[in-house]
């Protein structure tokens, strides 16, 4: 008789003696025989490494050999979510170095930025005082700057004086004094200040603006244009009790509590709520596209949803802009809600020939242009690829409901054939650091974030005044 | 042990070794993915949790002290288990572990009734979804011990048997 054992091997009912620890050869090879599949998933793994490198490598615009141009050294001087965002962005354009990072939350973000640098074999002197890195690190060229707003001005002025370029983000300040002496610092350093709408060097803005809207106006004569942000509803930003920042650290830097410090953007003072974190990057593109800054806005907004003591800034705000564009007048009007994500966000121009929609999102909106019926034919754009061919709207053929005389036709969608294989500021800093070298003009400088800051910053006070307020044209520039 | 008596003809040890080892392939995958990428967080993954336990993995993606934990649990943990599947070393520990893991993602967006989930999926589920199929596929392993089948678990439970074995003959040899 034979029996089996749990190998299906056969063995002689009358077990053979065997020496403690002693394994049979064979069983021994058939326990290794899966060894080999982790040198094939090594293998399989390194391919896959090289090609997401060369994947990336393609991404980055290599118009000129980069190797050949020294490094730009470059700080980051606030390591928070947007600093983040930045670096990763950073990361991916060829001809920097990241030598320094600046964040007063040492315990956490410091730490764990430097630790990323380092697994991209850079290593990056960390700092939590911005002045002892400027005095200590002397090759710095330049200084990306993404720390609260009420911080912006004196990080951005000190960095301008201390000889480096700023890409600073949005917006400029909270306060419109301090935006001007942003401005007035770049002009008397001659240092470059970029601000962070990066919009302004996105590829399918600029094609939109260039190519649509100037050389070929597929739009006509602009009227109306409409932007809004909905954002679904967040929970305040926590923090790991253990790493919290002491509080005698917290006061030095301006900040009553750990709360306020995570959570700034809702403060009075500190930042300018969802209508300046969101809105900001929208009515720049109104600005831009209009070709002018606005002459009134209307505004109504509160906080209505959240907790007043914790969101002293109104979490949802709708603005009314009235603009004397070089075409006309015209009339803008935007809204953010941050208690709803439904239809995201996007912009849309509308002229007597077409309307443009377009979003910096890929995942929606990211670009259509609808031809009004009594508009010129499109096909000489569509020949030269300015857009795409027309989708033509449909009625439904089984539709019994005869169309209402008042009701004009549906006009054909056409997409913009542009799109961003990037992370959304890349392209921005790209032009930052381009223009550092020379090689480009800056897509945002001072004077255009202080318009917008002028544009937007208004829109609160409207809100408190509770009625229509005017922009004097001086308002806009900052005087010399 | 009464699982040493089951009969498993070669085809069929070739074929639990296979799943074991295409499974372990996936988390292995799936760990060191996240490992190389910098700032990788499971917080996106687990906010747009829906189903009943959804207000759990919210809470776990809004608990920054919690989040790390989840963050690195996660990350070496299925490059652990993936190593551990594909050469077959305690597979009923490694296993298990994966059929807990991937039941916690199951649950992060059960296709019940009447949920859907939150993003595209390339396919169309009902209660049973690929991490289901996946965690049921690693029940298989576990309870067939398939890591004794071409795998390091034979060796392992080779000395453990023998020494079983012994001591059993040496109780025996006593006993006479």
């Amino acid at each position: 008789m034979k029996q089996s054992d749990s190998n299906g091997e056969t063995e002689s009912a009358t077990p053979r003696p065997i020496k403690e620890g002693k394994i049979e050869r064979r069983e021994v090879l058939q326990g290794l025989s899966s060894l080999p599949t982790l040198g094939l998933f090594g293998y399989s793994l390194c391919r896959q490494a090289a090609y997401e490198d060369a994947q990336d490598r393609q991404r980055q615009p290599t118009s000129e050999p980069t190797a050949r141009r020294p490094a730009i050294q470059v700080a980051l001087l606030g390591a928070g979510a947007q600093g983040e965002v930045l670096l990763n962005s950073m990361l991916r354009i060829p001809g920097l170095y990241v030598r320094a990072v600046c964040d007063i939350w040492t315990e956490y973000n410091l730490k764990r930025t430097v630790n990323t640098l380092k697994k991209y074999k850079i290593e990056a002197n960390g700092y939590e005082d911005y002045r002892e890195m400027l005095e200590r690190e002397k090759d710095l060229e330049a200084v990306v700057v993404a720390t609260p707003d009420f911080w912006h001005a004196r990080h951005t002025i000190d960095c301008l004086r201390a000889g480096k370029h700023v890409y600073c983000e949005k917006e400029m300040s909270n306060s419109l004094e301090d935006a001007g002496q942003m401005v007035l610092a770049a002009r008397e350093t001659g240092r470059l200040l970029q601000i962070g709408h990066q919009r302004r060097s996105h590829p399918r803005y600029q094609h939109c603006y260039r190519k649509l809207l100037r050389e070929a106006n597929l739009l006509g004569r602009i009227v109306t244009a409409y932007g809004q942000w909905n954002r679904s509803v967040k929970p305040d930003q926590g923090w790991p009790k253990r790493y919290a920042i002491p509080e005698e650290r917290l006061k030095q830097y301006g900040y009553p509590s750990m709360a306020h410090f995570r959570n700034w953007r809702w403060y009075k003072g500190m930042g300018g709520g969802p209508i300046v974190d969101l809105g900001s990057h929208q009515i720049d593109i109104f600005n831009w596209f209009l070709g002018s800054p606005p002459d009134y806005v209307t505004a109504s907004g509160g906080t209505d949803y959240y907790d007043p003591k914790t969101h002293e800034w109104y979490d949802t705000v709708m603005a009314i802009y009235e603009y004397s564009t070089p075409a006309g007048k015209a009339r803008a009007y935007y809204q953010t809600q941050t208690t709803n994500g439904s239809q995201g966000y996007f912009e849309t121009f509308m002229g007597d020939q077409g309307t443009l929609v377009l979003s910096e999102s890929e995942a929606a909106y990211s670009g259509a242009i609808y031809r009004e019926v009594s508009a010129p034919a499109w096909d000489e754009w569509v020949r030269r690829g300015y857009i795409t061919g027309p989708k033509v709207q449909t009625v439904r053929q089984d539709s019994q409901i005869p169309l209402d005389v008042r009701e004009s036709v549906s006009p054909d969608e056409h997409r913009i054939p542009v799109h961003l294989t990037v992370p959304y500021h890349q392209s921005h800093l790209e032009n930052f650091f381009q223009s550092i070298r020379g090689e480009a003009r800056l897509n945002c400088p001072a004077e255009t974030g202080y318009e917008t800051a002028v544009t937007v910053l208004k829109v609160n006070e409207a809100v408190e005044a509770h009625r229509r307020l005017s922009f004097r044209p001086g308002d806009f520039r900052v005087p010399s | 042990m009464k699982s040493e008596t089951v009969l498993f003809s070669p085809i069929q040890k070739m074929a639990l070794a296979l799943l074991r080892i295409t499974i372990g392939w996936h988390f292995l995958y799936e760990g060191v993915v996240k490992i190389r990428k910098p700032g990788w967080s499971a917080a996106g993954f687990l906010l747009q949790a829906r189903g009943p336990a959804a207000d759990i993995y919210h809470w776990m993606a809004e608990n920054p002290d919690f989040l790390n934990v989840i963050n690195e649990w996660n990350k070496w943990g299925l490059t652990l288990i993936g190593l551990g599947l594909m050469v077959g070393c305690l597979t009923r520990l490694t296993g298990s572990a994966g059929i807990i893991l991937l039941m916690l993602y199951y649950l992060c967006n059960p296709p019940f009734v009447g949920y859907f989930y939150s993003l595209p999926a390339e396919g169309s589920y009902l209660i049973v979804n690929k991490n289901l199929v996946e965690a049921t596929a690693l029940l298989v392993v576990v309870v067939t011990r398939a890591g004794r089948f071409f795998g390091l678990d034979l060796i392992l439970s080779g000395r453990s048997r023998r020494s079983d074995s012994n001591k059993q003959q040496a109780i025996a040899a006593v006993g006479e």
